[in-house]
């Protein structure tokens, strides 16, 4: 198992579903993807780098003959995967508090969800259908999701006062420095190791 | 397109890996234990081939049965999954990898069924797409910045931070040149590459209750 690297944890679930509700799970992302706004909880949860969800009907598993044997299943099956920053437990926790009813619209399809409140039976049922991870690779096991967007902003600023910076005559440059320091100082500090929990 | 956000395309792959009662240790647990070796830092396959953000690997067994009144199903095959997010387009991407590093991705897919092997650039990107999942929903937190984009500006980020810190209270002509000189030190300087900097962790770990 190696759901860990550096700062960030893979986390893999698999949950089944009656086939005719995948479409209303499909149009509920449908709607999502397109509205932004509703995005907005998923957005403010700034601990997760990446996530998606995967419906796979039942006759969706990939089937290359050469004696693999075709499924026969009558569940479509929910996949999901996701990139996140700390431990599972604060992950869930966040999830539950902020995400609860958007998380009902996504997982009330499947078989046997206990709904996202109250929290103990959502983890046992996310501990029920995790699988772990095998390998995990970051570019930037040193970093955060916020680190990440931080690093953007500091970049930009840097990039506009470098553009000026040799045009200014000392006392402009004085303000625009101060300027400069005053739009990334939030955005500063150090990534580093993470720490080990055991 | 569902793949994809912004600039950056989420790719799932599923595998199925070779049943074959004879084989000694299973495909499945062949699979398992190269990639318990194999290197998570800048050595990993997705570090020398261009583009990955992050990327992971799992061999899925089979379905979860959550219980009754649910109907117990299980899987003839046991899958290997590939997650990745990386920059710009499925078949440069995969080109990349086949170029980049065919020997580790021949030890991985090559307990696969149907597996071409990856000197053979464009079967391989064919097979990869046969296995392909389509994307329901996905999210980037950032989805307009590239691989390189971001180590820079993490790198950038420290050296501010440094360069602000050591730089309080300079008399502003002073201070104009050494910013200047600053910058134009920072843009010569190599990015330091993707997957350095991880601590490595003889113990595996990330377990439910971490």
């Amino acid at each position: 198992m190696s759901n860990i690297n550096g700062k960030v944890y893979a986390m893999n679930a698999i949950t089944p579903m009656k086939p005719w509700k995948t479409w209303i799970l499909r149009g509920f992302f449908f709607v999502l993807g397109r509205v932004k706004p509703l995005q907005q909880d998923l957005i403010n949860l700034s601990f997760i780098e990446f996530a998606r969800w995967v419906v796979l009907p039942r006759r969706g598993f990939p089937f290359l003959g050469n004696g693999q044997k075709r499924e026969e299943l009558q569940y479509d099956y929910l996949l999901f995967f996701s990139n996140f920053n700390g431990t599972w437990n604060q992950y869930i926790d966040a999830f539950s508090a902020v995400l609860s009813r958007g998380l009902n619209l996504i997982w009330r399809w499947s078989e046997k969800f206990p709904g996202s409140v109250p929290v103990t039976p959502f983890k046992n049922y996310i501990a029920q259908v995790q699988f772990d991870t095998d390998y995990y690779y970051t570019a930037y096991p040193r970093a955060t999701a916020n680190d990440l967007k931080s690093a953007h902003i500091v970049q930009a600023s840097l990039d506009a006062l470098s553009l000026r910076a040799q045009d200014y005559t000392p006392a402009q440059f004085e303000e625009a420095y101060l300027h400069f320091v005053i739009q990334v100082q939030a955005h500063l500090g150090e990534t580093g190791d993470a720490p080990v929990v055991f | 397109m569902p793949n994809k956000s912004g600039s950056l395309y989420g790719l799932t792959i599923l595998s199925p890996i070779i049943d074959d009662e004879k084989a000694t240790p299973s495909h499945d647990l062949q699979i398992r234990k190269y990639l318990a070796s194999l290197a998570t830092d800048d050595r990993s396959p997705f570090a020398l081939a261009p583009g990955t953000h992050l990327a992971r690997l799992v061999v899925m067994d089979d379905v979860i049965y959550v219980g009754m009144p649910a109907c117990e199903e299980h899987l003839k095959s046991k899958y290997l999954v590939l997650e990745s997010n990386f920059d710009g387009e499925l078949d440069d991407y995969l080109g990349g990898l086949a170029d980049h590093v065919p020997e580790q991705l021949d030890s991985i897919w090559g307990h696969c069924v149907a597996y071409p092997g990856a000197a053979n650039r464009q079967a391989f990107i064919d097979y990869m797409k046969a296995c392909q999942l389509d994307t329901t929903f996905y999210f980037a937190a950032i989805n307009d910045k590239s691989l390189p984009e971001t180590l820079r500006a993490l790198h950038t980020r420290s050296a501010v931070a440094d360069f602000i810190a050591n730089h309080q209270g300079m008399e502003p002509a002073r201070l104009q040149a050494e910013f200047v000189q600053f910058v134009a030190q920072l843009r010569s300087e190599p990015i330091p590459g993707p997957g350095t900097g991880g601590i490595a962790r003889d113990i595996k770990t990330g377990g439910r209750n971490e």
